[in-house]
């Protein structure tokens, strides 16, 4: 039975092989040219999605959000251990604007 | 005879491997005397060793190739596979946090509300600045591709220009993913939600960091002419790695930011 399988297999992949004797070849271009499709694609495509991406962004950000209220779960702000920087009551990161402290948010 | 008649690389003896060694060494018992006692001299010297390593080793590795021509298309070869199974590794090492993630998402725990996000976790839009990340990261392996046939087709000035877009495109991601660090409302002491969600964007943030210097050396090695049409495996090997980089980043997109919203 395996044998059977994985001659099939075999075979399968001996005919597959003479289409793959054009390592240069893209789906459209061959050897020269192909440069210039992926040149294309990234000014014509690429890059521009960047920048509809980007001013999806821009305008999202203009629209102000409110800071949630502050709630002391046990589940969140941890601090089993003080991180070893600073005070050891900040992570890396910490924003005293939207990061609250274990005991709430620093300029309240 | 001086000359070898197999096209095998049979390595000159090196010291990189051992201070390679003695570098993890003070960096895995650095971190320890760092979490646990404050103390950073270890984890300081493990990453000066850490780097001085890489530098060399890699330098010789140049030496050996471009100058020296070892690189014979079996050894090429051996490269290759060494690559791969490399990147192999790295993805088993990331496997680990989308495991920990889903464990954790898949079946919420009682404490942290029975739900996903946990209550109290403001997720991030993923419409917003994450679309933009994953937008910026797909562009590089656009401009990676462009560059990668460039050269292929002996074109300096255009795989030159590629290339450093392909890096610009990767410093931006970086910068963006420091803004959205510093503007969650959540932090990695946040409960599971926090440490997966930081565990896994830390590491593939750190991962994009070392993606852009090996691209960065390859910018240097093209500007001193070391990339020839048919040869050029430093190149693919970065290639190879960015565009893991990448695919990474779109299962953190899909997983955590979208369907972990």
């Amino acid at each position: 039975m395996a044998v059977a399988v994985t001659s099939r297999l075999s075979r399968l992949l001996g005919r597959s092989r003479p289409q793959l004797g054009r390592p240069m070849s893209s789906a459209a271009e061959s050897g020269e040219g192909s440069a210039r499709m992926w040149k294309m694609l990234t000014f014509f495509v690429a890059l521009p999605g960047v920048g509809v991406c980007m001013l999806n962004v821009y305008l999202k950000s203009q629209k102000e959000h409110e800071r949630p209220e502050f709630v002391a779960y046990p589940h969140l702000r941890i601090r089993t251990k003080p991180f070893p920087w600073g005070d050891g009551n900040h992570t890396l990161f910490h924003n005293s604007h939207v990061n609250p402290l274990p005991t709430g948010y620093e300029d309240e | 005879m001086t000359h070898q008649t197999h096209p095998y690389h049979m390595v000159n003896p090196s010291p990189w491997p051992l201070t390679g060694a003695l570098s993890a060494f003070l960096l895995t018992s650095g971190l320890i005397m760092w979490f646990h006692f404050y103390l950073t001299l270890l984890l300081t010297a493990g990453l000066l060793a850490s780097m001085a390593t890489m530098f060399q080793w890699w330098r010789d590795v140049v030496r050996e190739s471009t100058y020296q021509g070892h690189h014979t298309p079996p050894v090429q070869k051996g490269l290759r596979y060494g690559m791969i199974l490399f990147i192999i590794s790295e993805v088993f090492f990331f496997a680990g946090f989308f495991w920990a993630f889903y464990h954790s998402s898949l079946a919420p725990t009682p404490q942290t509300g029975g739900h996903w996000p946990p209550t109290g976790i403001l997720p991030l839009d993923p419409m917003e600045v994450p679309l933009l990340n994953t937008a910026v990261l797909l562009a590089s392996g656009v401009t990676i591709t462009w560059t990668h046939h460039s050269l292929m087709e002996a074109n300096q000035k255009e795989s030159t220009q590629a290339l450093a877009m392909t890096i610009a495109l990767g410093i931006y991601f970086t910068l963006l993913q420091m803004s959205e660090y510093s503007e969650t409302p959540f932090t990695i002491s946040d409960g599971i939600y926090g440490s997966t969600f930081f565990m896994a964007t830390g590491f593939h943030g750190l991962h994009v960091i070392i993606g852009t210097t090996f691209l960065t050396m390859c910018y240097i090695r093209q500007q001193l002419h070391h990339f020839t049409p048919n040869h050029h495996f430093g190149f693919e090997a970065a290639a190879w790695y960015w565009h893991f980089v990448d695919v990474v980043w779109l299962f953190l997109y899909i997983s955590i930011y979208w369907w972990g919203s």
